[in-house]
C-alpha cells in the first residue's frame, strides 16, 4: 500500500490519459455496434461474437495480403455476415435476441480457434511479423510540444478513427432522417409502421451497420491495439462495450464517455500491479467497475422515472430494460 | 405441457440436428478430411470401453446440473449467463470447507460442502437477481462480466492463501470425496446425485404450486403479478436455485472428479449447460437429454481428433451451430402452423412480412 502512495506520480501522469483512451478504443467501438441496434431496440448480445470474428479475418487477411487496409475491410464484411445471421435469426426466425446472440459469441470463438487450427496450424495465439498492422499518424510538428506531444502523437489510425466514428453516428441518429426513422422504430414499432417507416428493413439496415462497425472494432484489437491474434482475444470487451451502451443510453457521445470509465480501470490496474497489487484484482478492475456502473445508472434512471410518473402508476417499466 | 408440443419439440430438435451435422460435414470436408469417418471416431471415443464411457457420464455430470440451472432462472424469465462463475465460487468454498472443517464426522462434512457451495453461490446470484428485478440492470450482461469476476476471485486464492505450493495453481486435497467407478476414468457418484437433483427440480417446476408460480412469472410478469404472485421475489428466488445448482455441480467436480480446487477447471461447464438448456428451449423434461448428447460430443472429441485429421475445435463449432439453428422458432414450423402463428403473433416484423408479401 505505502508502494502505492509513494508512487503515486507515477501512476496519475499526463501519459494516463493517453493510456486511457488507448485501452478504451475497442470497446469504444464495440459499444457503438451495440448503440446502433439498440437505437432499433434490439439488445447486439452477439457484439463480443461480431468482435472476435472481425479480428480473426482482420489478421487474416493482412498476414495474406500484406494491406492493413484488406484486413480491415474483410473484418468490417465478415462483421457484417455475421450480424446478418443475427437479423435474419432474430427478425425472420423470430429468435430469442439473448439466446441467439450467445450462440454468435460462442460460434465465434470455436470458429476462430477451428480456423486458426487449421489455416495456421497453431493453437492459442498467432502472431507473426507477416501480419502489418495499422499504421501510426505521426504528427511531426508535435514532437517538440512536451504536453501534447504525450497526447496526441503516434495514435493508430483508427483511433482517431474511433473519434470521427462517435461523431458520425451522434450525427446520424440525431440529425438525419434515417436516424429519426431508427430512433422511431426503436421506441415505437408500431407507430413507426403506421407513419410508413420500413421496420424489418430498418430493422436489418441497423443490425448490418453495426456488424460493419463490429468487425471493425475487431480489426483495430487485433492490428491496431495489438498485432497478433489469440484465442478469445475479445476478452469479455465486448460485453463491456454493452454495458456502456447501457451506460450512454446508446447515446454515442454519452457511450464513449462510459468506455473511457472502463479503460481508465483498466489502464490504473496495468499501473498498480507494479506496486504489489495482485493481478488479479488488477484484472477485475474493469468488470467491477463495469457491474458497478451499470448499476448506478439504471438506479438513477429508475428513481428519476419513478419521479415523473404521475398518479397513473406504470408498473411494466422493468421489463423495458 | 401437452405430448404434441413435446412430439413437436423432438422433431424440432430432430430436424436441428440434421442441419447442424451436416453443415460440421460441409466443414469437415472443406478441410479435406472425411465426415462419416469423423463422426464414426467422435462416437467411438464417446462410447467405447469403460475409460470412454466413463468420460462421457463424468462430462455428463456437470452438464446435467448446469443445464438444469440455467433452464429454472429461465423457466423464470431469466437469462442466467452466470451459472459458471456460480460453479467456480460453488467448488472453492466445497475445497474450503472440505480442507479446513476436518473436526466434522465424514457424512457430516460432506453435506458442509454441498450446503456451503450453495449457499454462496445462491448468494452470488442473488446480486444480478436483484439488480434486475429491481432496477431493470441487463442480467446477461452482469452475469458475465461477474463470471470473470469469479474467476478470478477463485484464480487468487488458489495461487495465494489456498495454494497448494505447486507449480499448477491449486488448492490442497480435499479430506473427503465421492467414490469414483468405471475407472480410471472420471465418472463418480456425483452422477446420481446430479440426477435425483434434477428429478426433484422437475417436479418442483411442472408439479407444485411453487413450479407453477416460476412459470407463470416467466411467461407473463404482470398477468402473474395481477394473481397475486410476488413477481420480483419469485424471480430472484429462481434465480438464487440456478445459483445453488451451479453450487452443486462445482462441488461434485472438485469433491469427485479433482479432489481438490483446480484453477480454471469450469471453463466451459456453464456456457455448455446453457448451450443445452437453449436447445431444449429450457424445457426441464428435454435438457437433460440435450446435456447427455453435448457431452457424448465433448468426450468424443478428443477420440475424434487423435484417429482423423479433425480438430477438436469443430465440435465446438458444431455446437454453436446447433444453439443458432436451434434458437430460430419458426424456422422448422411446418406450413399451417407458420400460418397460424403469423395470425397469433402482434410482432410488428410479422405483419410487416406480410404487407411485404402481399406487395410482392
Amino acid at each position: 500500500m505505502s508502494a502505492i502512495i509513494e508512487n503515486i506520480d507515477k501512476i496519475f501522469n499526463v501519459s494516463l490519459i493517453y493510456a486511457t483512451f488507448r485501452s478504451a478504443t475497442p470497446i469504444i467501438f464495440a459499444a457503438l455496434c451495440a448503440a446502433l441496434t439498440q437505437q432499433a431496440n434490439i439488445l447486439n448480445i452477439g457484439t463480443e461474437g461480431i468482435m472476435l470474428v472481425g479480428a480473426f479475418t482482420a489478421v487474416a487477411f493482412s498476414y495474406m495480403t500484406g494491406s492493413w487496409v484488406l484486413g480491415v475491410l474483410a473484418a468490417m464484411i465478415a462483421g457484417a455476415f455475421i450480424a446478418s445471421i443475427m437479423a435474419v435469426g432474430h427478425i425472420k426466425f423470430n429468435a430469442d435476441i439473448c439466446a441467439i446472440g450467445m450462440g454468435i459469441n460462442m460460434l465465434a470463438i470455436a470458429i476462430t480457434k477451428f480456423l486458426l487450427k487449421v489455416i495456421f496450424n497453431t493453437n492459442g495465439t498467432f502472431s507473426d511479423p507477416g501480419i502489418k498492422a495499422i499504421p501510426k499518424v505521426h504528427l511531426a510538428f508535435m514532437d517538440d510540444i512536451p504536453v501534447l506531444d504525450q497526447l496526441f502523437n503516434n495514435w493508430s489510425i483508427t483511433e482517431w478513427l474511433a473519434i470521427v466514428l462517435i461523431i458520425a453516428l451522434q450525427f446520424l441518429f440525431y440529425k438525419t432522417v434515417w436516424g429519426l426513422r431508427l430512433r422511431a422504430v426503436g421506441q415505437f414499432a408500431m407507430a413507426a409502421q403506421t407513419a410508413g417507416i420500413k421496420v424489418t428493413q430498418v430493422k436489418y439496415q441497423a443490425m448490418m451497420i453495426s456488424g460493419l462497425v463490429g468487425g471493425l472494432a475487431g480489426a483495430h484489437l487485433s492490428l491496431g491495439y495489438s498485432t497478433q491474434f489469440v484465442e478469445n482475444m475479445t476478452n469479455n470487451r465486448g460485453f463491456m462495450g454493452v454495458a456502456a451502451m447501457y451506460f450512454g443510453a446508446a447515446n454515442p457521445l454519452l457511450t464513449a464517455l462510459g468506455c473511457l470509465l472502463f479503460g481508465f480501470a483498466d489502464s490504473i490496474g496495468a499501473r498498480l500491479q507494479a506496486y504489489g497489487v495482485p493481478s488479479q484484482f488488477v484484472l477485475m478492475m474493469p468488470y467491477i467497475v463495469t457491474i458497478m456502473v451499470l448499476s448506478i445508472t439504471l438506479f438513477v434512471k429508475y428513481r428519476n422515472n419513478r419521479r415523473k410518473e404521475s398518479a397513473i402508476v406504470n408498473q411494466s417499466i422493468s421489463s423495458k430494460a | 405441457m401437452s405430448s404434441s408440443t413435446r412430439i413437436e419439440a423432438l422433431k424440432r430438435i430432430f430436424f436441428t440436428m440434421l442441419l447442424t451435422f451436416a453443415i460440421g460435414a460441409v466443414l469437415i470436408l472443406m478441410i479435406g478430411e472425411n465426415p462419416i469417418d469423423a463422426y464414426i471416431a467422435l462416437f467411438k471415443g464417446a462410447f467405447s470401453g469403460k475409460f470412454g464411457f466413463g468420460n462421457t457420464i463424468a462430462a455428463f455430470t456437470p452438464l446435467l446440473l448446469t443445464s438444469i440451472a440455467f433452464a429454472v432462472a429461465a423457466q423464470a424469465g431469466a437469462f442466467n449467463v452466470g451459472v459458471e462463475g456460480e460453479v467456480f465460487l460453488g467448488g472453492i468454498t466445497a475445497a474450503y470447507i472440505g480442507i479446513n472443517f476436518t473436526f466434522l464426522p465424514k457424512p457430516l462434512l460432506l453435506l458442509a460442502c454441498f450446503a456451503g457451495a450453495m449457499i454462496v453461490a445462491g448468494a452470488w446470484a442473488f446480486i444480478p437477481a436483484a439488480l434486475k428485478a429491481y432496477y431493470g440492470v441487463s442480467e446477461v450482461c452482469t452475469t458475465i462480466l461477474m463470471n470473470t469476476v469469479a474467476l478470478y476471485i477463485t484464480s487468487y486464492l488458489v495461487s495465494g492463501p489456498m495454494s497448494a505450493g505447486t507449480a499448477n495453481a491449486q488448492s490442497l486435497p480435499v479430506t473427503v470425496n465421492l467414490p469414483k467407478f468405471m475407472r480410471p476414468s472420471n465418472a463418480n457418484v456425483g452422477v446420481f446425485i446430479a440426477i435425483a437433483i434434477v428429478i426433484l427440480v422437475g417436479v418442483m417446476l411442472y408439479k407444485t404450486k411453487y413450479g407453477f408460480k416460476i412459470r407463470t412469472v416467466g411467461t407473463n410478469q404482470q398477468f402473474a403479478n395481477c394473481i397475486g404472485i410476488n413477481s420480483k421475489r419469485v424471480f430472484i428466488n429462481s434465480m438464487i436455485l440456478s445459483g445453488m445448482l451451479g453450487g452443486i455441480a462445482g462441488t461434485i467436480e472438485v469433491l469427485g472428479v479433482h479432489g481438490y480446487f483446480l484453477n480454471n477447471f469450469a471453463t466451459g461447464l456453464g456456457t455448455d449447460g446453457m448451450l443445452a438448456a437453449l436447445i431444449a428451449r429450457s424445457n426441464a423434461v428435454l435438457t437433460p437429454f440435450i446435456a447427455f448428447f453435448l457431452s457424448i460430443l465433448k468426450a468424443g472429441a478428443m477420440g475424434m481428433q487423435q484417429s482423423t485429421g479433425v480438430p477438436k475445435a469443430l465440435v465446438d463449432t458444431i455446437t454453436a451451430v446447433f444453439i443458432i439453428v436451434a434458437t430460430m422458432e419458426t424456422l422448422f414450423l411446418f406450413k399451417g402452423r407458420i400460418f397460424k402463428n403469423k395470425i397469433d403473433s402482434n410482432k410488428l416484423g410479422k405483419i410487416d412480412k406480410t404487407e411485404e408479401e402481399k406487395s410482392v
